[in-house]
């Protein structure tokens, strides 16, 4: 592969034009379907990805209740039109259920879920179209989408990944810096403190380089913060009665 | 917000949390007075609440009712002087909400024939209004006889333009954090009377 890497760095900017420190264009449109509790669609540079959040109901199987507490239940999926090759390969594979437990661990130490004994709250993420970087828009939108149905949270987390390319430190890398690049990182933020819900690393990073990525994406993390807030703040601002999605 | 920090310092109210001194918000709601009022969540059954239910179970000992949460309330045979059957709805106060949220219901009623509407329960004040203005204004304007129950249930019964009450209930539920709400449903009914 790495003979055809294409050049990810010219002149300081990146493939797509992008600064190092710059995101993708974000949009986020909160309460987007009819049946769920709440929901929320993301669209995150190509990527367009839609979270519905069920619940809290009955917790089936029974054996898998708690007295104590609810249990949180993550579904990431892939369509099967969603991606170029192998990226987008859909169905249940060892990939999606890598996701779906990594995000449904960052969402346990977020969610009160002690205030509903025996019973599940199920979120579903369905990514519709991806470019890179679909586990940090799907746990901003699942948190958009808890948000929207009223389960009570800790905080409102946001994730944004960051990448090395071409020997220099970025954010969000799209699909070619995550394919091509010598590392990757996802990070996960609880933005009231700063705590760090969820934490994957592919490739190699010196320390120097880990912390200046992290400071990075924290600050990253308060733009995206700012934009799920204000995604939610729209559904009472300019109020419904149709929820509808309309996808241009 | 959930996370959004409400008080420098520890204070214990509904739907915020303490932590190292400080307390946050856990929903999108609004504070006002020391007081969050969610926009948004499920029914929490609490003692004393009259709900509205529908039966789904008939067991030996008494009724299953679905409340509009997770899982269906008991009313026993002992606390209903009528006979009940599968989907008659009813209304009635809970009796009692045990640790892991058992719901025990009492002084059930029968509803009269009429339709139920489902609205989100943390909008139920704003429906029934200031001392009643709302469901009143409803009531009067739609000749319908309209039942709420705390968990969300709304029961419109009677020979009343029931379609215009449900439509009303909507807008109220999609405005409810609005001000002026009581001015503009009014204006709604009698234009649509």
């Amino acid at each position: 592969m790495a003979d055809s890497a294409p050049k990810l760095l010219v002149d300081g900017k990146r493939i797509d034009g992008r600064a190092l420190d710059e995101l993708r264009p974000i949009k986020i449109v909160a309460r987007v379907l009819n049946d769920a509790e709440g929901s929320a669609y993301i669209e995150w540079g190509k990527n367009k990805i839609l979270a519905g959040v069920y619940g809290p109901s009955e917790c089936i199987p029974k054996h898998d209740q708690s007295l104590y507490r609810s249990i949180i239940k993550f579904r990431y999926n892939m369509a099967p039109f969603s991606g170029l090759e192998e990226h987008g390969k859909s169905g249940p594979s060892r990939r999606s259920r890598e996701l779906s437990k990594v995000l449904k661990e960052a969402f346990e130490n977020i969610i009160i879920s002690e205030s509903f004994p025996k019973t599940q709250i199920e979120i579903y993420v369905e990514v519709l179209q991806s470019d890179g970087g679909t586990r940090c828009a799907a746990l901003t939108a699942a948190a958009v989408a808890l948000a929207d149905a009223g389960i009570p949270m800790k905080d409102l987390p946001c994730a944004v990944a960051i990448c090395k390319i071409d020997g220099h430190m970025a954010i969000d890398p799209g699909k070619e810096e995550d394919n091509y690049g010598e590392s990757d990182m996802p990070v996960a933020f609880a933005m009231r403190n700063g705590d760090i819900l969820l934490f994957q690393m592919d490739g190699m990073l010196t320390h120097e380089e880990l912390v200046q990525g992290l400071q990075m994406a924290k600050k990253a993390a308060e733009k995206i913060h700012k934009i799920q807030i204000d995604a939610i703040r729209k559904v009472y601002d300019e109020p419904k009665e149709e929820r509808l999605l309309l996808i241009k | 917000m959930p996370g959004e920090l409400i008080s420098e310092r520890e204070e214990h109210i509904s739907y915020a949390y303490v932590e190292k001194g400080k307390t946050y918000s856990t929903v999108v709601g609004l504070y006002s007075n020391g007081k969050i009022v969610p926009l948004e969540g499920p029914y929490d059954p609490l003692a004393e609440d009259t709900v509205v239910g529908v039966i789904t179970e008939i067991k030996f000992a008494g009724y299953s009712v679905d409340i509009n949460y997770a899982f269906p309330a008991f009313l026993s045979n002992r606390e209903s002087k009528e006979k009940l059957a599968l989907g008659d709805a009813i209304i009635a106060k809970v009796l009692s909400v045990n640790e892991v949220k058992d719901v025990e219901l009492f002084e059930a009623k029968r509803l009269p024939a009429g339709s139920l509407v489902r609205v989100s329960p943390v909008k139920v004040p704003r429906i029934i209004g200031k001392r009643n203005s709302m469901i009143d204004m409803l009531q009067s304007s739609t000749g319908c006889q309209i039942f709420v129950g705390r968990n969300g249930y709304v029961w419109i019964s009677g020979k009343g333009n029931d379609i215009l009450a449900e439509k009303a209930l909507r807008i109220i539920e999609v405005q409810a954090h609005t001000q002026g709400l009581t001015d503009r449903v009014a204006a709604f009914l009698r234009e649509h009377r």
